[in-house]
Formats: C-alpha cells, structure tokens, sequence
C-alpha cells in the first residue's frame, strides 16, 4: 500500500499538470467558443433563440480539446514516468495500481470542475449574454449527474488509453503502439462490417448508457493491458 | 561475514545476444565493491538485476537475503539510477528532491543539500535540457542521500569535473563511514577510485573475470617487460591476457603469478617483472575473448601478500 500511496504520489508531483493545465485548456476552449458565438452575433444570429441554443448546445469543442491532453498524459504518466518509478524502487504492481488510482483522483477533479463551471454558466444566464461553453450536450445538456458521469468515465477513459499505448511503448518501442493501433482499427472495421446491415435498428435502439458500458468495458481493457504489458516490461 | 548481494549462475540473453553468461559473485555487507569492464560487458545488466529492473533468463538472484523482482520490502532498500536515467517529462530538480524521499525510507536531506550545492546543479533548468555532468550529479544526490542499504551507482562519474568527483568521493566516503551500507560501483575512472574498493569484480562479454578483495587484485595477474626474444621465451606456455609490442620490445600481462623459476629466467633475460595495476587487470580481461579452458573467476577473499613477483 505504501508503494502505491508513493506512486500516486510521483504522477501528483507534477501539480500543475494534473490541476492547472486541464484548467487552462478549459480556458481556451471557452475563449474559443465566446469568440466564435461573436461571430454568429454578428452574423445575425440572436441570443437566445431556439436556434441560438440548438446550435451552441451542439459545440463538442469542449471534449475534443480535453482529450487530445488527456490521452497524451496518459502516455506520459507511463511512458516517461515507469522508468523513473522503478529507479525509486517501485514495483510494477504498485506502478500500474498507483496509477490507475491517480487516473481516478485526476478524472473526478476536472469531473468537478466542469460541474461546477456548468453549473455558474446556468446560474449567470449563460455568463449574462447566452454564451453555451459547458451547458452543451455532449457534457449532459445541464443534467449535473449526467455530465459528471460522462466527464469521470470520458477522462478516465483517455487516461487509460493512453496509459496502455505508454505501456505498448515501454515494453516493445515503437512496435508496441503501431500493433495496438492495428489492432483497434481492425476490430473497429470488423464491428462496423457485422453492424452496418443493422445500423437503422442499431440507431434506433441507442440508449445513452450503453456508451457508459462501453466506457467501463474501454477502461477496463485498457487497464488490464496496461498491466499485462507492464509485468514483464524492463527498464534498459 | 553475510552477504548483501548474490548472484548464482545468472544468464541473460535478449534474443539472439548474450549479455551475462553464468555471472556468479557474492557482494559482502558493507562492502565498497567496483564493478569493473569494457562498455557493453554486461555492468549495467547486473546491476539492472540486482535491482529488480530487470529479471534474468535462468539464474538465482538475492538482495539481502531475498528475491529483489517486484519485492516491495526489498526494494525499498536498493538504490540504482542508470547512467541513462529517464525522468519525467517537464521535471525539475525540486520535483525530484520531494519526491525521493517518499521512496527512500532513509533520505537524508542534509546530503542531499549538501550535494546539490556543491555540484551547483541548476533549480530552474528541466532535467531533460542537463548536460551529462549535471545529470551525473542528480544520479548521486539519488544514491547517496537515498542512504539505501544497497546503492547501485551506474558511471556515477560520466561528465562530472574534477571537482565534482572529489566532493563525490568525500561525501561518499563521509557519509559511508557515519551509515555503512553496501555499495556497488561501476566506472571507467578506475585509477581514481580504485582507492574507495575494498573489493573489485571486472566483467567482460557477460562473464566475471575477476572477484577478489582490492588488496589482493596483485595477486590475479604480473606483467613482462623487455626484449621481444626474451618475452617470447618467458611468456611460452602461459596464460597470455594481453599483448603490446614496439619495434624489438614487448609487453605482456600474463593470469596468474610469476612463479620462481620464471622470475630467475627473466633476471638472466634481462626482462622486468611487475605486479598487474587494477587498469591493467581490466583492460588485460577486456583484450580478448576469454578462454575457457581457463578458470574464468579468479576468487581471493583474502588479502595476500604478493608473492614471487618483484615489482
């Protein structure tokens, strides 16, 4: 337990990666989406509006900006950090649950905070003059349960995905990542072959949780893989 | 006297290469032990294994007392940083100062400021833009201020200055006096710290050469000096580690040692008979590929007097 607490530790070390750069993305990206609501202002578009709101709830900027970041601190939190870990006298198995525990920590904070920041953009009216940054769909459309559900398993998801493309690197270089990308893009194009005859049916039957489901099964994969290739990884 | 570090029969082989051929050598308590060799003869590879970094294809590895591989209460007793240590992206030397000690239950962080001072090692510069020197110095601000039991230090001289090495071996010695602990050494400034071995183990092509108390290295090997003629003659018929020849004279460092009927040989010849320094043992063993039909680890345990060889 030491070992782990020691190793959630090392990837906090680094604080401001973890608290202040996830903020300041969500920064920009809000910066971003202000300036291009400006840009429909002047282009006539009217605040408020059923139109206004259809549209500014549609913007996924938010989850494309966060991760992109958020899979390459994934890859950084095993790729240049496993190393260093085991030269502090970690063990693999504190490694891979040290990190997974800060995965965790690091998920429920940005969960929290965009949470919150969605919650004062419904309170001010969305920031006094309709600016939609966080009260879109893609972050649960202002249902707070849903929205920290979607933003914990999402960043926990990027983080893991990336945690086992570091891993794939540690122990095979180079060739680690390229075989789990084939790998996924196969599977991915194999899945689309066996549905697509029964997309319409598929589409039609979607409910919102099974995304939740395939977070959780991403996730778990993803650690799991992480952990199988980091057991028998060596440091040379 | 128990010992701290022990390796038995240890191969390791990654694909087709083999880095350590049956490596078998024990490492006493509280020994200052050189690990000595050529690039690429397998230093690095022991050392990886001793601190569980890596694991060996067959062989029995025990760090003070037990399996160091994924052994948490053992590992936290080691200390090794590679000479190519990787840090994490964006890290600073503050972020590597607070987080070692949560690592290494006996850190010390006076001889860590102490050191980080006298090797003037830069606060705001990220690691990954040090020179080699620098990263050197953040290696032994790891090793010694660690205080571990077992401390593995890898070329911990790569890039340092004179200076630097000096307060190194000061501080070194300071502190092992106040905390013994065993520690193992590799470099290839071996005329500068030979006098910090109590023991000396030299490794070429994956296979120990050589595991003897540092007084008794003299013991392993004497070198002839002289005419070719004469070195010819003398060296007939004897195990021959290394050869240096200049038009009419020759050179050789022979295993072993210079028995009485040879050193009166070599009176008559007119041929000088000396005692093998620690430099020349290593680059006798790394001249050549070793032979096997020789004992291939020389073990004196015991300091010896160097008998019938005349310096």
């Amino acid at each position: 337990m030491k070992a782990i607490a020691s190793t959630v530790k090392l990837h906090l070390n680094l604080r401001e990666y973890t608290f202040v750069v996830p903020l300041s993305i969500t920064g920009m990206v809000a910066a971003i989406s202000v300036l291009i609501s400006l840009i429909f202002m002047r282009s006539g578009s009217v605040p408020g509006s059923a139109e206004w709101i259809y549209g500014s709830q549609a913007n996924p900027g938010i989850l494309y900006a966060l991760a992109g970041f958020l899979v390459y601190m994934g890859v950084a939190s095993v790729a240049t950090t496993f190393p260093f870990a085991l030269s502090l006298g970690a063990t693999r198995r504190a490694f891979v649950a040290g990190t997974l525990v800060w995965y965790a920590i690091t998920a429920a904070y940005i969960a929290v905070i965009l949470a919150v920041l969605a919650a004062i953009e419904v309170a001010t009216g969305h920031w006094f003059a309709g600016f939609y940054i966080f009260d879109v769909n893609v972050l649960g459309a202002g249902d707070t349960g849903r929205l920290l559900t979607i933003v914990f398993l999402g960043v926990l998801s990027a983080l893991t995905i990336g945690g086992v493309f570091g891993a794939a690197w540690i122990r095979f270089a180079a060739r680690g990542p390229q075989l789990i990308a084939v790998g996924v893009v196969l599977t991915l194009a194999i899945l689309t072959i066996v549905i697509v005859p029964e997309a319409a049916a598929v589409f039609a039957a979607f409910r919102l949780w099974w995304l939740a489901v395939a977070a959780g099964v991403v996730i778990v994969l993803a650690a799991t893989g992480s952990w199988l290739l980091l057991r028998p990884a060596i440091v040379r | 006297m128990t010992n701290a570090i022990e390796l038995h029969n240890i191969t390791r082989t990654f694909g087709r290469s083999t880095a350590l051929d049956g490596v078998t050598v024990s490492i006493p308590d509280g020994s200052i032990c050189g690990l000595l060799g050529r690039n690429g003869a397998g230093k690095t590879t022991i050392m990886s294994i001793i601190a569980g970094q890596d694991r060996p294809t067959s062989g029995r590895v025990e760090v003070l007392g037990e399996r160091p591989f994924e052994n948490e209460a053992v590992l936290s007793r080691i200390s090794f940083v590679r000479d190519n240590q990787r840090y994490p992206d964006n890290y600073r030397l503050h972020h590597v100062l607070r987080i070692a000690p949560d690592f290494a239950p006996n850190w010390n962080a006076d001889v860590a400021n102490e050191l980080v001072d006298g090797f003037r090692i830069p606060a705001r510069t990220p690691i990954k833009k040090f020179s080699r020197g620098q990263l050197s110095s953040v290696a032994i601000v790891l090793g010694l201020a660690s205080r571990a039991p077992v401390t593995l230090l890898d070329e911990p001289y790569l890039g340092l200055d004179i200076t630097a090495r000096a307060m190194f071996h000061d501080v070194l010695l300071r502190d092992y006096s106040e905390r013994p602990r065993t520690v193992l050494l590799s470099t290839h400034l071996i005329e500068e710290s030979e006098a910090l071995f109590d023991r000396v183990v030299i490794v070429d092509q994956g296979r120990i050469r050589a595991d003897v108390a540092s007084d008794a290295t003299g013991e392993l090997a004497f070198t002839l000096s002289g005419t070719t003629d004469a070195v010819d003659e003398l060296s007939a018929n004897q195990p021959v580690l290394r050869v240096h020849a200049v038009t009419g004279l020759k050179s050789v460092t022979i295993e072993g040692q210079a028995d009485d009927a040879l050193l009166e040989r070599a009176e008559q010849l007119g041929a000088r008979v000396g005692v093998a320094s620690l430099p020349d043992l290593v680059v006798a063993f790394g001249a050549g590929t070793p032979d096997s039909s020789r004992p291939t680890t020389p073990s004196i345990s015991q300091p010896a007097a160097q008998k019938g060889v005349r310096a």
